[in-house]
């Protein structure tokens, strides 16, 4: 293999985990927080993927203004959801264990609900629109515009998140709440205004993947769970409730897949991607990235 | 009543199914026995969930895994062997495969247990894939010898009942006690001498063998397979939802919401499959947050707490929007300003 073939199998496999890590941020928030493991969180990627394409096709607005649109969509969309069920959940529910399974359930019902109104409402076609297709040369290795316009528009949004949860009043009381609910709300953290804002904002980050992902690819109404499978996996990467680890995850996960693929063959990604992800929970269940376990 | 009666009532209501259950291949047409076929399938395949999951509130994903090994097993092994060995031996082999999972995971809890039962049945999935596009060079099998729908019917039948059964003895026993006691405390339940490993262990094969073996019975109805349909993630999904919404720690709540299940089912999926699935997920999320005990914990009672909570919640939105709330809080609030000044 030459310089270049090098350069562009490792790069796309940045692209992808790019889209991955973005995914994952947003599971990682809601699972780190509040104890929700979202299963329907890659149909509202899917979701923000619909509308960005929709808006697209039909007024013909450009995707990268669909980009924050549909991010604002998807978090008021997120807060409206965790108003109705997640609220009375955590209302009724005894202790954590019950909360999560029962959180789990209700995630999946979701899933259902989403994915099915989607089918119905835009049918369950491959769609896909031209955008910036013309190849960019780097030297000898050339890649999609559009791609490595996601990628780095992909990095940017994670950074922000990562600048937003480092140094700002309002990550630090949400990695206080991470840590310890009960001292946080000592302190004076407010759960009730931060829960539903951080569910919204998870979602938006999946609406605003999506919106990044129908640039770059063809959607359909069943491209949500593959999505969903990969966040779980770069999360048990990176470990839960780390921002860091769920980029640096996502980012080698795609590598992973890139190189996997390139050196057997495309029908092995999903064996390869489902064979780290028990490797991972079953051998360091806290995370690769993580150096002592933490409680939970 | 007491618990000799409670067996009484049980074994009598098994047997009146088992009457009627009987009965239908005379008088139904193709589409009620295809119905009813689909119903006991789901019986079984949600009553042994809720055996072992329910009790132990492990909250297993791997059926779809356990069905699909039942079912390819028997497409592999009817040409050689007879109908039942086929069966035992779809039983057999997801029996243990589920004893080579569990020791592998049984001692995670809660999500990470489900979230890698689900992924190990995608591994499950994605390997015979491969493997039989690489090694057999097609993906689907075509069954050849095929049973007559009759004796499909009454096997279904037989291993629905026989779980109904076997959940009513296992009740009964220090196993079925000893899982319940995993359920609600399981430290404490090592503590008092309960081996749980090998509890939740046998338990699970138990479940796995159940539904490798309706794997196996329903494998033949289809006459084609591959491992989409066979290990298709939803027959998993709709077995938990069904044991969920029924009451998966009850005997009878899993049949009666598989038995509202497949009638929605056929009623619906045929002339809109999405409202059906739409459907599904409502009634799903309505179910754990509104009535989590699930249909059998329904009574009166549960109709009067909505009444209630209903009536309270429109008297406290009542109180906020006529202004009276807005109201009392300024007058609190004159009233703290005047004793201080």
């Amino acid at each position: 293999m030459t310089l270049g073939a090098w350069v562009e199998l490792i790069t796309s496999g940045l692209i992808t985990g790019g889209i991955y890590a973005l995914v994952a941020l947003g599971l990682n928030l809601q699972y780190g927080l509040m104890r929700i493991l979202n299963i329907a969180h890659g149909e509202f990627l899917m979701v923000g993927a619909y509308l960005t394409w929709m808006m697209q096709t039909t007024f013909g607005i450009s995707p990268l203004l669909m980009v924050p649109a549909s991010f604002g969509v998807l978090t008021l969309l997120g807060i409206a959801i965790h108003w109705l069920c997640f609220r009375r959940l955590s209302a009724t529910s005894p202790n954590l264990d019950i909360f999560e399974a029962r959180g789990l359930m209700v995630a999946f019902g979701l899933m259902f609900l989403v994915q099915n109104f989607v089918n119905y409402f835009w049918g369950g076609d491959l769609r896909g629109y031209d955008y910036l297709t013309e190849p960019i040369k780097f030297g000898d290795a050339q890649f999609a515009g559009n791609k490595l316009l996601v990628f780095a528009l992909a990095l940017l949004f994670c950074g922000a998140m990562i600048v937003l949860m480092r140094l700002t009043l309002l990550g630090k009381g949400v990695r206080a709440l991470m840590q310890s609910p009960l001292g946080a709300q000592l302190v004076g953290i407010n759960t009730r205004v931060l829960h539903p804002l951080m569910f919204g904002l998870g979602l938006g980050l999946s609406g605003l993947a999506g919106s990044l992902l129908s640039m770059a690819y063809t959607i359909s109404p069943s491209m949500g769970e593959p999505y969903t499978v990969t966040a779980l996996i770069v999360i048990t990467l990176g470990g839960f409730g780390s921002m860091g680890g769920a980029l640096a995850g996502g980012l080698l996960l795609g590598v992973v897949e890139a190189l996997g693929m390139h050196y057997t063959n495309p029908s092995l990604k999903a064996l390869l991607s489902y064979g780290v992800f028990i490797a991972v929970l079953l051998l360091r269940p806290e995370g690769l990235f993580t150096r002592k376990s933490r409680k939970a | 009543m007491n618990s000799k009666e409670l067996l009484i009532r049980d074994l009598l209501v098994v047997f009146a199914l088992a009457g009627w259950g009987l009965s239908i291949p005379y008088f139904g047409s193709d589409f009620i026995i295809s119905m009813a076929l689909t119903c006991l399938m789901y019986i079984a395949l949600s009553s042994s969930w809720g055996l072992f999951c329910g009790a132990t509130r492990y909250l297993s994903l791997a059926t779809s895994a356990f069905f699909g090994i039942g079912a390819y097993t028997c497409a592999l092994t009817l040409e050689k062997f007879s109908w039942v060995q086929s069966i035992a031996m779809g039983a057999g082999i997801a029996a243990l495969v589920a004893v080579v999972i569990g020791a592998a995971v049984l001692h995670l809890r809660g999500t990470y247990f489900a979230v890698l039962t689900f992924g190990m049945t995608e591994l499950i999935r994605h390997a015979i894939t491969y493997w039989e596009k690489s090694v057999t060079g097609t993906v689907g099998r075509v069954l050849t010898v095929v049973p007559e729908r009759d004796t499909i019917y009454l096997t279904v039948l037989v291993l629905a009942l026989g779980t109904i059964l076997l959940s009513i003895a296992v009740r009964r026993t220090r196993f079925g006690l000893a899982m319940l006691c995993i359920g609600a405390d399981e430290q404490r339940a090592q503590t008092l001498g309960v081996n749980t490993k090998l509890i939740k262990l046998a338990g699970f094969a138990l479940t796995a063998a159940i539904a490798g073996a309706v794997g196996a019975a329903m494998s033949v109805r289809w006459t084609y397979i591959d491992p989409h349909t066979v290990f298709n993630p939803f027959i998993g999904f709709q077995t938990v939802l069904i044991a969920l919404i029924g009451g998966a720690v009850t005997l009878w709540g899993p049949l009666i919401a598989a038995i509202v299940f497949s009638i929605l089912a056929e009623t619906l999926r045929l002339q809109a499959p999405q409202v059906y699935m739409m459907s599904l997920g409502l009634l799903l999320i309505l179910s754990v947050l509104y009535l989590p005990g699930g249909l059998a914990s329904l009574r009166w009672d549960t109709f009067k707490g909505w009444w209630l909570d209903a009536k309270a919640w429109y008297e406290l939105r009542r109180y906020e929007w006529s202004g009276d709330k807005a109201r009392d809080k300024a007058r609190a609030k004159r009233k703290r300003e005047l004793r201080f000044d």
